[in-house]
């Protein structure tokens, strides 16, 4: 027990002496006066933008001056994090990057809804009372080091001066006392003493605390905002591949088809220029020229299932080109409102695709309908019905499980209706934007 | 036989050139985009015109748009679109005013070269080209709306005249009856094939394939 107690009164009355004493005492100096001009640029931005946004006529200069704010902000707390790096050893990431808006209203509403600069603007205004306590930390401990240079003083510099020597003793009710001899300033000395241990230790606590703030406040966001920090990326990536493929579709319709096209044109003009009677060089070239043609349908189907031509006029026509082209009586009624985005167009179309042709090879099916429209929430509804035996099975490793992972990659939903005879219903709901 | 054609691929424009001069056709000019084959258009007055249907800018489907102005503008001038593939809505648009002067083959159509030829030559002579996976196509959309056999005589001589793009009036002239029984004759094909006047689908193009794809 007398071990214990001896040991954190080490501690205690060591800590002053560790180099980390020394940067947390620096972090609240330097910390604390940011932390005071900050809470006095933000406060008075804020409430200027607010005042006179609230009138019709600043409306303008008010949201400018309240979108600065913002980003000083910002900045306030991307300074407070590196001097929290830099001498408390607390690294905190950085929240994600600003993404602007488009056109000036946008920009405006992005950077108004910025989560992570009004997180910063709340660091600010909290950081006042600590910054204080920071403050009063660093010099209590400073006036503790002079207080402690005081014999030292007295045999320097005091030792034929007459009047005291006044201490400042930087506690509440204290404030100053007077030394009158040598003997006195050892007191002095113990009082320095008491300071530097105080501040320490004040510092060291109030430190715990703002790294807290700092972490909760200008650290990355709260799981909310990952959230939608992924949504954001999927449909990124979701638009991106739906892009990527329309270009392939693109590449092979400017180059590799066109050039099968105007092989097999040449083949054809050469083929009715050869004299008849040259069986083997007609035979060859006959050969070709099939082959060529063939390669062309095959390369046809192949940049049809990358990315259908027909849905840039979008989908009800896509859909129309797909019924007509059906091995089993189609029909689509489609009734779509604005546009979905380019990615959802594509998986609604392959997910009308592969249900006709799920239909045709498993219901024994003499009708299908296909039914898209747009519900009044903003939801894409595509209904694949046929009149067949019925009795499909999502669980039976059909297409229907890929199709339903597919469709979940932007939030979208599939049902199936399937009572044995009959007839089978499936519904896919899809956001309008990835 | 005059002919401008529109194309913007080099390999394609240069070879369909070379075929038809090949075989004394006079080809008037040869362009790369929309604004330019109505330009060329009205300055040759050609008596087709070989259309892609995907050039730029946007690559979908201004071939079709400035093919459409043109049979707007330049009735008398025959319309051959040409493309990598075949789309029901395009046929569909393309067929509104009537099949006369129109064609939509494939691009692989173009390797036959004597066929192509011919199609384009009927094309011209303002006759019908399509291409055989455009009309099973539209007419396996059509199909399951009953047959031409329930048809009187008169109302089959009514869809043929519809097939050559005649108008309403016009039909009345050739047969030599009112303009208000042809209405009827009409509105009853409309209805013998199973085109109610709800459905969006053009009822004139539809009833016009109905005929088309039917052996005669």
């Amino acid at each position: 027990m007398n071990e214990e107690i001896r040991r954190v009164t080490g501690i205690i009355l060591c800590a002053p002496l560790t180099r980390r004493t020394v940067r947390e005492l620096l972090y609240c100096g330097l910390g604390g006066l940011a932390g005071v001009a900050g809470f006095w640029i933000t406060i008075v931005m804020l409430a200027l933008g607010l005042t006179i946004s609230a009138s019709i006529l600043g409306t303008v200069i008010g949201l400018l001056l309240l979108t600065l704010a913002l980003r000083v902000s910002r900045r306030l707390g991307a300074l407070h994090r590196r001097l929290a790096g830099w001498l408390l050893r607390y690294r905190v990431e950085a929240p994600p990057k600003f993404q602007p808006g488009t056109g000036i209203l946008g920009r405006l509403d992005k950077r108004l809804r910025d989560r992570a600069a009004w997180r910063a603007v709340s660091y600010s205004l909290i950081k006042l009372p600590v910054a204080a306590v920071q403050l009063y930390a660093t010099t209590t401990a400073c006036i503790g080091l002079v207080d402690i240079t005081y014999p030292v003083d007295w045999v320097l510099f005091r030792h034929q001066a007459t009047g005291p020597m006044v201490v400042v003793f930087p506690f509440p009710f204290s404030g100053t006392f007077n030394v009158y001899g040598f003997a006195g300033t050892y007191l002095a000395a113990l009082a320095g003493v008491v300071c530097v241990l105080a501040g320490t230790w004040l510092a060291r606590a109030v430190n715990v605390g703002d790294r807290r703030l700092v972490r909760a406040l200008l650290g990355p966001s709260s799981m909310a905002e990952r959230v939608s920090e992924l949504e954001r990326t999927r449909t990124l990536a979701v638009e991106d591949s739906a892009a990527a493929l329309r270009r392939v579709e693109r590449d092979l319709h400017d180059g590799a088809q066109m050039r099968l096209a105007a092989l097999a044109m040449n083949l054809g003009m050469a083929r009715e220029k050869l004299d008849d009677d040259d069986a083997t060089v007609r035979e060859l070239l006959d050969a070709a020229h099939r082959n060529a043609v063939d390669a062309l349908a095959d390369l046809r189907d192949l940049a049809r299932g990358i990315h259908p031509p027909a849905l840039d006029n979008g989908l009800p026509s896509a859909l129309a080109t797909l019924a007509a082209s059906s091995a089993i009586p189609a029909s689509v009624s489609a009734d779509v409102g604005s546009r979905p985005a380019p990615a959802i167009e594509t998986i609604a179309y392959f997910c009308a695709a592969e249900l006709m042709a799920n239909a045709i090879k498993h219901s024994y099916a003499n009708q299908i309908k296909i039914n898209i429209f747009t519900e009044r929430s903003g939801v894409l509804c595509l209904e694949v019905t046929d009149d067949g035996i019925g009795g499909a099975d999502a669980a039976r490793g059909s297409g229907l499980t890929g199709l339903a992972q597919r469709v979940s990659t932007v939030d979208g939903h599939l049902e199936l209706s399937s009572p044995p005879g009959g007839p089978t219903t499936v519904t896919v709901k899809l956001p309008l934007r990835a | 036989m005059r002919v401008v054609i529109a194309e913007d691929a080099a390999l394609l424009r240069e070879g369909l050139t070379r075929l038809l001069e090949d075989r004394g056709h006079s080809v008037c000019a040869a362009v790369t985009d929309g604004d330019a084959l109505l330009a060329a258009v009205a300055a040759h007055q050609p008596d087709v015109a070989v259309v892609d249907i995907r050039m730029p800018p946007t690559h979908t489907d201004e071939g079709l748009r400035a093919a459409l102005t043109m049979r707007k503008a330049f009735p008398g001038t025959g319309v051959l679109m040409f493309s990598q593939y075949i789309e029901t809505s395009y046929s569909a648009q393309l067929l509104e005013g009537g099949a006369a002067g129109v064609g939509y083959l494939l691009k692989d159509r173009v390797a036959n070269v004597a066929e192509f030829a011919a199609a384009l030559e009927r094309v011209a002579g303002g006759g019908t080209a399509l291409d055989p996976e455009v009309v099973s196509q539209l007419f396996r959309a059509s199909r399951q709306r009953g047959g031409l056999a329930t048809l009187t005589p008169r109302e089959r001589q009514v869809l043929a005249l519809m097939a050559e793009g005649r108008s309403n009036s016009a039909i009345a002239a050739e047969l030599v009856v009112s303009g208000g029984a042809v209405e009827k004759h009409v509105a009853s094909i409309f209805t013998k094939l199973g085109l109610p006047p709800d459905e969006s689908d053009n009822r004139r193009v539809l009833a016009v394939l109905h005929y088309l794809g039917s052996p005669a």
